[in-house]
């Protein structure tokens, strides 16, 4: 027994070491590069950096700056949020020159961490600074001029002059920015549009987001009610809007925060375009500010976007795309402003 | 089945191997070969795993920082660890130990923040502090008491009503955070209570290091765990009701009571886990904090041979591994699920212990008395 147990017990050490043997030579360890490089850290939100979302779109930008600025990257995947500081400390120690940290959850990890590693400069991508720190630039988006494009299409886009949005709680600023902007713009373009814009305010933040059968029925009865444009902003509950469009296939839909034709392939056919903040080219331009050493604390505005028409373009009409090139050359110029204050105004 | 006569010299010797491979070989290989299983892994999805072992053995015993921060992980780990471990003694299976946790972390954060201003004055800390311990503890017991009473009282499942009381403490965990006890300050827009009273707080270990006194206090409740089971009266009785509750009652236990009591125990275990990591730790309670320690706990106390000792090494492992992932990641940019990986391997060769004793051909022991009737004898 104990002879069967030793032979077996060195065949797994031999195996251990073939594998090692075999094994590509381990990367240079990152204390025996030289000092010069330029090394850019990420770290996720409780998520992962494929998940075609948020954290993607920052890793995206974290290796375009690198790739711009001649630098390298790594990421580090939180799986708990009390790691979140261990994890930058992690890029902090190592003497890293940029540490990107994803999602507002890090808000208070990046601006304690900061203080710590005053060397590095720390990228918070949808974090709003209320005031400035040292170190950290807060990459916000405007999407209130987001939701104007989004709303401008609409407007243009419906037949019955009737639109409606299905959207996650307008406690949270962005949603409410993206809500308003898109009234503002459907008015903008079209004076009689009617705009019916619900918010999922009637649940818990764990919820909210997180309910596609509520956006897809708050859909489908818009579009009863003779809405046949619909704007769905609210991670998986603006999908479900989506999706209901997509079943009813009597209207179009608009999607939000990236291209949502690559995202929910199933609402490709009646997918107009989507409400996008462009956090890559946001990422990778802070990342080169660093390296120009033209990097400034506190709020970065990045830009917004609509994504491309897709399979819907033959269907998007002259005067849309006309009206919609109006709308971002006056935004893009500051002649044109959506006037949708930055947060909910309280009662 | 009554123990053979000794026949010759040795097999007192061969008992006390045989001792051995059941409590502590098993688990050993297990591990081992796990790590073996998983090295494979690595190197097929193109990784390195011998880098990608350093860098886990870096992370998490590589420097003070690093020992810190695994001693960090696995105390939460030791309390949850050693509830299930004590349910396993008494014949119980505690899956429950998730809810336990969230609702004694929750209870924990609300006693911290919010009755210094229910009272309207600051509390010294030597009352604050033991009643957000003991106020988390409690509302764990509590949650872990009714699916006991409940299996005394009418035979329903403890499996079925943990599993209940899971959800039930996770959705009113989610209700209140979202509602009456998250943090009012306008900015916040997550699902949290405020920050706890400095007078409600554990202070650091060490200065500079994020272990806290939570460490000391769980190894401490494990000898107490073991103390109790093995020295007094209650605990032999728990134990005699998990061997065979038909011979405990018969031996004039009431076996109800038991039951009830080591629902209660383990629930309070549970509790206590989520009020340090609340109290010395995180300083307030959220919505995704603590997730999945009560599963990990199962792996734990089964790893550990439901033995305080063993839960104490097994819980150490886990929080090794788990601490040690951030910096394997940062080597190696492998993903961080390689983990996950290994410790589902471990729980499988724990649990279906025939495939190691298959694999390094170790005879299994001629089984003289049933020692338990549930999971992790």
């Amino acid at each position: 027994m104990k002879k069967n147990l030793f032979t077996l017990l060195s065949a797994l050490a031999i195996v251990s070491l073939a594998l090692a043997a075999c094994a590509t030579p381990a990367p240079v360890a990152p204390t025996a590069m030289p000092a010069k490089a330029f090394r850019i850290g990420l770290v996720t939100d409780v998520g992962k950096v494929d998940d075609k979302s948020f954290n993607q779109s920052a890793w995206e930008g974290a290796q375009c700056g690198a790739k711009e600025t001649g630098g390298t990257t790594k990421y580090i995947e939180t799986t708990d949020p009390k790691d979140y500081d261990k994890n930058i400390a992690q890029f902090g120690d190592e003497g890293y020159d940029v540490i990107v940290t994803v999602g507002f959850a890090l808000g208070e990890a990046t601006i304690k961490n900061a203080a710590k590693y005053t060397k590095a400069k720390f990228i918070g991508v949808d974090q709003f600074q209320e005031k400035p720190t040292a170190g950290v630039g807060g990459l916000i988006f405007p999407e209130d001029q987001a939701g104007f494009q989004a709303g401008v299409v609409a407007a243009m886009m419906s037949k019955t002059g009737q639109i409606g949005a299905v959207l996650g709680t307008d406690v949270v600023p962005p949603v409410y920015r993206f809500g308003e902007g898109y009234r503002a713009g459907a008015v903008w373009a079209k004076k009689d549009t009617k705009v019916n814009i619900i918010y999922h305010n009637d649940v818990g933040f764990d919820k909210t987001f997180t309910d596609p059968e509520w956006g897809k029925t708050t859909a489908l009865s818009m579009m009863d009610k003779g809405a046949d444009v619909i704007f769905g902003a609210g991670g998986k509950t603006g999908n479900g809007a989506l999706l209901g469009v997509a079943q009813s296939k009597k209207g179009f839909a608009i999607g939000v925060d990236t291209d949502q034709y690559l995202t929910v392939p199933e609402a490709k056919e009646v997918l107009l375009t989507s409400a996008m903040k462009l956090i890559v080219p946001g990422t990778c331009d802070l990342i080169k500010a660093v390296k120009a050493g033209s990097f400034k604390d506190g709020n970065v505005v990045g830009k917004v976007g609509l994504a491309p028409f897709h399979d819907t373009e033959s269907k998007v009409t002259a005067e849309t795309k006309a009206k919609l090139d109006e709308a971002q050359k006056g935004l893009a110029a500051g002649t044109l402003k959506t006037n949708v204050a930055p947060v909910k105004p309280a009662k | 089945m009554s123990s053979s006569p000794e026949s010759h010299s040795g097999s007192k010797l061969i008992q006390i191997w045989q001792a051995i491979t059941r409590t502590v070989l098993i688990p050993v290989l297990a591990v081992f070969t796990a790590l073996i299983i998983n090295a494979i892994i690595i190197r097929v999805s193109g990784g390195d795993p011998i880098l990608a072992y350093l860098g886990l053995w870096e992370g998490a015993f590589g420097s003070p920082k690093a020992i810190s921060e695994t001693l960090v992980w696995s105390t939460p780990y030791i309390f949850a660890g050693l509830s299930v471990a004590l349910a396993f003694k008494g014949g119980l299976f505690n899956i429950g130990a998730e809810g336990q946790l969230s609702f004694g972390a929750l209870i924990s954060a609300w006693i911290g923040f919010a009755l210094p201003k229910l009272l309207g004055t600051s509390l010294p800390w030597i009352i604050h502090l033991p009643l957000a311990l003991f106020g988390g503890i409690l509302a764990g017991a509590l949650w872990g008491a009714i699916p006991g009473w409940l299996k005394a009282r009418t035979g329903g499942h403890e499996v079925i009503n943990t599993i209940m009381m899971n959800y039930i403490a996770v959705l009113l965990t989610s209700f209140l955070l979202n509602g009456p006890l998250k943090d009012p300050n306008p900015f916040n827009v997550i699902a949290r209570t405020p920050e706890i009273a400095e007078s409600a707080r554990l202070t650091p270990l060490i200065e500079g290091f994020r272990v806290h006194w939570g460490i000391v206090i769980a190894l401490l409740i494990a000898f107490a765990v073991w103390w109790f089971l093995w020295k007094t009266t209650l605990g032999f009785e728990i134990r005699t009701v998990g061997a065979n509750p038909d011979a405990a009652k018969y031996a004039g236990i009431n076996v109800s009571r038991i039951i009830v009591l080591t629902m209660s125990l383990a629930g309070g275990l549970a509790g206590m886990a989520g009020a340090v990591e609340v109290i010395a730790l995180n300083y307030r309670q959220e919505l995704g904090f603590s997730i999945g320690y009560g599963f990990d706990a199962i792996a734990i106390a089964l790893l550990g041979r439901s033995h305080p000792l063993g839960v104490v090494l097994a819980a150490i492992l886990f929080g090794a591994m788990r601490s040690g992932a951030t910096r394997m990641q940062f080597l190696t940019q492998i993903p961080v699920d390689i983990i996950s990986v290994v410790q589902a391997l471990i729980l499988l060769l724990v649990a279906a212990e025939e495939i190691v004793r298959f694999i390094y051909r170790i005879k299994a022991p001629k089984e003289t008395v049933v020692l338990t009737r549930g999971w992790g004898g």
